[in-house]
């Protein structure tokens, strides 16, 4: 396992033959497709094939494990707004449970938000599980992107890293004041977050002339052009060859995330009324 | 040519009251091992930032005199130029590393200059075997050591093949193995190369036996330029100025103010004990002072 | 455990949540006006270990006790800070306020003195640590480093903990800033009749101030005792990776004259070089 910014990736893995760019491509792909996708049957494989594909990756599926409170916090409160302030159209069926009036439709659409909201989250962290910030600025290189953008972003990936490391070390010297974060009023923990810029703050300051000086010493320019008005050469780019199945996964992934917003948009497809699911619950409430 | 010569150098820094350095003069052989030694906010920074350019570019304030560069004027080099003739490698291993990887790093320098990717291969190849960082290529500045990280500084500034090397405080933040890994390092360079370095240190100790010339920079004034056998002579002046010298050659000064020891001071631990073996021996000999 | 131990550790081992083992069942007691330096290598677990000894760090297993305090013990925070003090390496890290009054009057804050007690506190560090009155409406941004490792420090001391770690207190610092430091350090604890411990990899300072040395080697401690008796053995050092003060080695290279092997200064090997050459 190799430590991200973001979490952990795997030391070797078959995805690692693809460029960066094409990855990139399936964060767009796997991000967004879901917001094409009413459908719950359709977003749950989906889920499903995701963590297959992760498996097939080599990622450690423990290391997931930190967005399962995540996931359960999102439920509870979808649920309980979907709930106590349901959706009231007119002859929407309703059941009793519990003492408690449910909406039948209004219930089940949450149901499939929820699904899709799971889907979108999980074709985000498997771009994060899978690739180094190395390659994510790769990719957006391949993309043309001007250099002073790509470096910006490179440096403040960095600074981020630095940054969380200080925020460590801080909390520590706050405990070592007296300060018991875990007896602290939820109020006064926020206080304690606005505590940190501070120093925070200050170790960013001193480090700014540090770090420019060091670019500056090393033949820095942000225009990204030599004395001579070349360009300069970027070098790890060659790193990584552009091959033809990347060509092809490329525009497939285009293809077919377009290819699912034509038929979402122009031909009613991935909805909830043609949902099994919402068949199969409707009849279980005794709905129509 | 001279790799540095100085001539009447002052500098003052924007909003302070005082020159931060005033009145140097100083020329720098070709090829030379430099140490610079002196107490913190007299000026050591200062100078050397002067020699590299980074002074006056990215401060305000007020230059007097001129730095040559083998023969060229830092202030009319632009930032390429002044990277392809000289290197810097600062104290804080974490704020030099600006890229997610160690290949990255290395490779920064010499994509600034444009060099041809070919060019850039062989080059990482070279540096790499030259400071040993070889496995490291692949890791992020997470992975790594202090130590590590600064061996990697070392080694981008070398891939950019400088004829002058500068070194400011680069073991203050690492421990003795990460210290002695970079003075090995640069025992290595001086043995390999023909680079002109110039390392800007406390540690007296470990930077005076690979010296050609010591500095001793006190109040913004270089107040001694010597080899170290000459430059430990007057320890006192030294240790006023705020400077301690290694603990075997304080020693040998002591004998050597009792009249016990005639040779010279020497800052090398090896002759350190073997100039004291030899007066223990002519003591056992019963021939009193040699 | 007897009236003069302040901190008592017992088969402590610290795992890091990456599965690093950083100590490995270390045993350690740490008594009343002493003045320790812990040395050791980046990794051998000295840093994790002072960490340890204020409650920064939770034992994985062990127990780590302060007076009666368990440091593994839920909300025991406030009372450790008035046991144990930590100074980190980097001032940055510590400052967390616009001025220098609010800084020292910080940590007594935390722990609930109120408004005279704090007030007189903060002025008692203050005099101890030498930050003058008329700095304490300064933004400690804008002092010296010096100053603000002086500001650090008082913040501490207004907890009027027993024992103070400093981590690292001559890093980067040239001969004078350290002997002042220092210096402060052991009045503190020769008048004051504090415990100091020093984290450190500066050799000549440990010889020149701390009474007793604790070496860290892999997690574990590998020495342990006077200062002057840890020195002398070479070997022990050399598997830390640890290398006594160039004067030491001096004394050391001379064994086959009869040369002390301890000699901890230049003084003292003057002292040493008197007595051979005259026998």
């Amino acid at each position: 396992m190799r430590r991200t910014l973001l979490g952990v990736v795997p030391l070797t893995s078959p995805l690692y033959a693809l460029h960066p760019l094409t990855r990139l491509a399936t964060l767009g792909l796997l991000g967004m497709v879901s917001l094409f996708i009413d459908a719950p049957e359709v977003n749950i494989a989906l889920v499903f094939l995701v963590f297959v594909y992760l498996r097939w990756a080599r990622v450690d599926l423990s290391g997931l494990r930190i967005y399962l409170p995540l996931t359960v916090t999102v439920a509870v409160f979808m649920f309980a707004v979907a709930i106590a302030f349901p959706e009231r159209t007119p002859g929407s069926h309703t059941f009793r449970f519990a003492g408690i009036t449910f909406y039948a439709e209004s219930l089940f659409w949450t149901f499939a938000s929820y699904w899709r909201l799971m889907a979108m989250l999980l074709g985000t962290i498997q771009y994060f599980s899978t690739n180094r910030e190395r390659e994510t600025l790769v990719a957006i290189r391949a993309l043309r992107v001007p250099f002073a953008v790509t470096y910006f972003l490179s440096l403040a990936l960095r600074s981020a890293g630095m940054f969380l490391e200080d925020m460590r070390i801080i909390r520590e010297a706050e405990r070592a004041r007296g300060l018991d974060e875990t007896s602290l009023a939820l109020r006064d923990r926020a206080r304690l977050y606005a505590m940190y810029m501070i120093p925070l703050f200050t170790i960013a300051i001193r480090r700014t002339d540090e770090i420019s000086n060091a670019l500056y010493a090393r033949g820095y320019t942000i225009t990204g052009r030599l004395a001579d008005g070349g360009r300069r050469t970027d070098f790890i780019h060659t790193r990584y060859p552009f091959r033809t199945r990347d060509t092809i996964l490329c525009v497939a992934q285009g293809a077919l995330l377009v290819a699912v917003a034509v038929a979402r948009v122009g031909f009613g497809a991935f909805t909830v009324a043609h949902s099994p699911l919402r068949r199969l619950f409707l009849a279980a409430v005794g709905g129509a | 040519m001279d790799a540095v010569a100085i001539r009447g150098l002052a500098w003052k820094y924007a909003g302070r009251s005082s020159f931060a350095i005033e009145e140097v003069d100083l020329t720098i052989p070709a090829g030379a091992f430099v140490g610079v030694v002196g107490p913190n906010e007299h000026g050591k920074t200062t100078l050397v930032s002067c020699i590299k350019g980074i002074i006056p570019h990215g401060f305000h304030g007020v230059w007097r005199g001129t730095v040559e560069l083998f023969g060229e004027d830092v202030r009319a080099l632009g930032s390429q130029r002044l990277a392809e003739l000289s290197g810097f490698v600062f104290a804080d291993p974490e704020a030099q590393f600006t890229s997610m990887t160690v290949e990255e790093e290395l490779a920064f320098g010499l994509e600034n200059l444009g060099l041809p990717v070919a060019e850039i291969e062989r080059r990482l190849v070279w540096v790499s075997d030259l400071t040993g960082i070889g496995a490291l290529w692949d890791k992020s500045p997470y992975e790594i050591s202090g130590g590590q990280k600064q061996r990697v500084a070392i080694a981008s500034a070398l891939a950019m093949k400088p004829r002058l090397l500068i070194l400011d405080e680069p073991t203050s933040m690492l421990d003795p193995l990460g210290k002695d890994a970079v003075f090995d390092l640069l025992a290595s360079v001086k043995r390999e190369t023909d680079m002109t370095v110039i390392v800007v240190e406390h540690n007296v100790e470990q930077v005076a036996p690979l010296a050609d010339l010591m500095l001793l920079v006190h109040r913004g004034r270089v107040a001694r330029a010597a080899p170290p056998e000459l430059f430990f002579e007057d320890c006192d002046l030294l240790i006023e100025s705020g400077v301690q010298p290694p603990q075997a050659t304080l020693f040998l000064d002591r004998l050597k103010r009792q009249g016990r020891f005639p040779g010279k001071l020497s800052p090398r631990f090896e002759e350190d004990v073997a100039a004291v073996r030899d007066v223990l021996a002519g003591r056992a000999r019963g021939g009193g002072t040699p | 455990m007897s009236d003069s131990v302040l901190i008592s550790v017992e088969d402590l081992v610290y795992e890091y949540p990456d599965g690093t083992r950083a100590l490995d069942g270390v045993r350690l007691e740490v008594r009343e006006h002493e003045f320790i330096a812990l040395i050791g290598q980046n990794g051998s677990g000295k840093t994790t270990l002072s960490k340890s000894l204020n409650g920064i760090l939770k034992p994985t297993r062990g127990t780590v006790r302060i007076g009666e305090l368990d440091t593994r013990s839920r909300g025991v925070t406030r009372k450790i800070v008035t046991q144990v003090g930590y100074v980190f390496q980097n001032p940055d890290h510590q400052l967390f306020n616009n001025t220098v009054h609010k800084e020292i009057a910080y940590g007594p804050r935390n722990i609930g003195l109120g408004h005279e007690e704090v007030e007189a506190r903060v002025e008692e560090a203050a005099r101890v640590c030498g930050v003058k009155p008329e700095l304490f409406e300064e933004h400690p941004f804008f002092l010296t480093k010096g100053l603000r490792q002086r500001v650090s420090i008082a913040s501490i001391l207004a907890m009027r903990p027993r024992v103070i770690i400093v981590d690292e207190p001559t890093t980067g610092q040239d001969r004078r800033q350290s002997v002042e430091v220092m210096n402060f350090l052991r009045d503190l604890w020769e008048r004051g009749g504090h415990t100091v411990i020093i984290v450190t990899h500066e050799m000549p300072i440990v010889s020149e101030y701390a009474r007793r040395c604790v070496v860290l080697s892999r997690g574990q401690v590998l020495l342990d005792g006077p200062t002057r008796e840890v020195f002398a053995r070479p070997d022990a050092l050399a598997q830390a990776q640890v290398k006594p003060p160039q004067i030491t080695r001096l004394a050391q290279a001379l064994g086959d004259h009869g040369v002390r092997g301890d000699v901890l200064s230049v003084d003292e090997m003057m002292e040493e070089f008197d007595r051979v050459t005259s026998s």
